[in-house]
């Protein structure tokens, strides 16, 4: 009878764990084959009973096993998902606060062949504010101090670098609106001061493309596993009516070149921009293979000199750039090349100007930068850096004889070398020479920073 | 106007995959990816201060967080869950370690910032397998870095390099 008790309750207790069932089925071929014995062998019958004691016992000993077994996995799993619960928390409170950040530079320029024009300069000062709304949201914006001290009869500029809005669309695509930097070159994305060689930026990055440009507008950007990534904005862009085509003097030194490039010259960063006729760019850069780095980009668009002319000016910039690093060697390299269409019924206007407004410009470098000694944190790289760049290759509509097949090309070689005393901080020192206006050649002193 | 707007409709063509934003990888989608049908075992450790020097100490940089967050894999490796600071944000990534502590695999969970992702190319993170505690992990040295990346690339570096020290302090002893 008991036997039967115990046959019953096996075959009725639903089979949960597979461990349980193999035993079973011993269980019952036991049973079954004891039986068939009983009958014949009562002393069999109690040996089986004990037997049936024995594994009844071992199946509740594995039930209390299972139990335990149970409530350890439980356990783990609301160990689990409370550092999940943790994770998140801490993710949301690094996402959600305001960001701060700021870089600036300070240069020592010394011009060998006019020392009294020595100076010394708070270059850059620059603070960033930055906020997220949402996971894909987020706000970005740069404010900067130029020359240290901005007021009418001072030289400081104070100025908006950045202040746009990013959102993320899906993980390969992201939009974003108000003023932005424009993907042209190698430094004007990353222009801080640890980001590039020599005190200053170079002059194909500086004249030619006018870093830190900025625009305002809209542009969708994205990127695909391979590493290759876009960005097509529309934005404001030149406004030649800035062109000042009699300058009251001529440059006095390299720093003034800027006000004879065409782009940096009639560039508007948001300031009340002329926005009659919008500009666009598309920039394609490669990253698929570390270490290198290839990419172009054209921004293109129409301004008018002054009214009253019979046809807009089309401003034209492309640039090709890339940049590998094999062991400790950084080599870099950019091309760029800007044309104005429609500068012959500018120039005729202004017959014997000093500054005509000019067809082509262009410029191009080459880089490289070795890092021979590093120690904790501590790396000094010296750099050689070779630059052709010309601010009006080609001019039309002026008169015969007056930088009608353009302007000498200038070349500038620069070395020196940076040293940094952790990634964010660098001190720099390098000498240029000019080798069509020596009188720039300079001795240049800097420190760097970024966080 | 038609005429003006050369390069704005080439937007369109370029749209890719609609999956959404920085959130790449779930730590379960992760898991699933990197120790797919292996049972993984929650085993998360409190560094003790012995434990954090040791491994602040072989990797050369500071530990901003003593909860470790480990899975151990019924096959003796690892999963291993960290997050570093890119410029401002937090970048997830997890790594997946051999029974002997050899990097297998490294996957950026999310990452937020507008500028520096490049970190999720799997060419950059490819560089790391294969690397033990002890190897040098070193940015520009060992990793190439990533031009316009270059702070995210040097804080998962950084995180690598830690990681791959907490297996040999604390870890490898645990199997």
């Amino acid at each position: 009878m008991r036997r039967r008790i115990v046959l019953h309750a096996l075959i009725e207790t639903p089979m949960k764990t597979p461990a349980l069932r193999p035993a079973a089925l011993a269980l019952l071929a036991t049973l079954a084959a004891g039986n068939a014995a009983a009958a014949t062998e009562p002393a069999a019958t109690v040996q089986l009973e004990k037997k049936i004691d024995l594994l009844s016992q071992q199946i509740e000993a594995m039930k209390a096993e299972l139990q335990q077994l149970k409530a350890q996995n439980q356990a783990l799993s609301d160990q689990q998902q409370q550092t999940q619960q943790q994770v998140t928390q801490q993710q949301a409170s690094a996402d959600n606060g305001v960001k701060l950040w700021g870089y600036g530079e300070i240069y020592y320029d010394r011009p060998v062949h006019d020392t009294s024009a020595t100076s010394a300069d708070l270059a850059r000062a620059v603070f960033g504010i930055g906020y997220n709304f949402d996971e894909r949201t987020q706000f970005n914006s740069e404010f900067e101090i130029e020359h240290a001290v901005t007021s009418s009869s001072d030289p400081g500029e104070f100025e908006v670098e950045q202040f746009y809005v990013n959102h993320q669309f899906t993980d390969k695509m992201a939009g974003k609106a108000g003023l932005f930097l424009i993907p042209s070159g190698l430094i004007n994305l990353s222009h801080e001061p640890t980001n590039f060689y020599g005190v200053h930026r170079n002059f194909v990055e500086t004249l030619i493309i006018p870093s830190t440009w900025r625009e305002g507008g809209v542009a969708v950007t994205g990127n695909t596993d391979a590493g290759l990534s876009w960005d097509v904005g529309l934005t404001t862009g030149v406004d030649l009516a800035k062109w000042t085509i009699n300058p009251s003097e001529p440059p006095a030194s390299a720093n003034d070149l800027k006000d004879l490039a065409p782009l940096q010259a009639s560039h508007q960063e948001l300031a009340q921009a002329s926005a009659q006729n919008l500009s666009q760019y598309l920039a394609v850069n490669y990253k698929g293979i570390p270490g290198f780095t290839a990419g172009a980009s054209v921004f293109t668009g129409q301004s008018q000199f002054q009214k009253g002319l019979a046809r807009n000016q089309r401003t034209t910039l492309w640039e090709a750039h890339t940049r590998w690093t094999p062991g400790q060697a950084d080599l870099s390299a950019v091309y760029a090349r800007g044309h104005i269409s429609n500068t012959a019924e500018v120039n005729q206007l202004y017959p014997g100007a000093a500054n005509p407004l000019p067809a082509d410009f262009y410029g191009y470098y080459l880089q490289a930068a070795y890092n021979v000694w590093k120690r904790d944190s501590y790396r000094l790289a010296p750099f050689l850096r070779w630059e052709r760049f010309n601010l009006g290759s080609r001019y039309d509509g002026v008169p015969m004889g007056f930088n009608a097949n353009g302007q000498p090309t200038e070349r500038v070689w620069t070395y020196g070398a940076n040293f940094y005393l952790n990634p964010h901080v660098v001190l720099k020192a390098d000498y240029q020479m000019f080798q069509q206006n020596s009188r720039f050649d300079r001795l240049d002193l800097g420190l760097g920073l970024n966080f | 106007m038609n005429a003006r707007l050369l390069l704005l409709p080439l937007a369109p063509l370029a749209v890719a995959t609609p999956a959404w934003a920085t959130t790449y990888l779930s730590v379960e989608q992760a898991q699933a990816l990197m120790f797919p049908s292996t049972l993984l075992t929650p085993d998360f450790i409190t560094l003790s201060d012995v434990q954090a020097q040791a491994i602040e100490k072989a990797a050369g940089s500071k530990l901003s967080n003593r909860n470790l967050r480990a899975w151990r894999a019924a096959d003796g490796g690892w999963f291993l869950v960290d997050g570093v600071i890119g410029k401002h944000e937090l970048i997830g990534y997890a790594v997946a370690l051999s029974a002997d502590g050899t990097l297998r695999q490294v996957e950026i969970l999310d990452y937020r910032e507008s500028y520096g992702g490049e970190v999720r190319l799997p060419a950059w993170r490819q560089q790391f397998v294969g690397k033990k505690a002890g190897d040098a992990v070193t940015l520009d040295d060992d990793i190439k870095n990533i031009s316009g990346a270059t702070l995210s690339c040097r804080h998962v570096t950084e995180g690598v390099r830690r990681l791959l020290a907490t297996y040999a302090v604390v870890l490898a002893a645990r199997r």
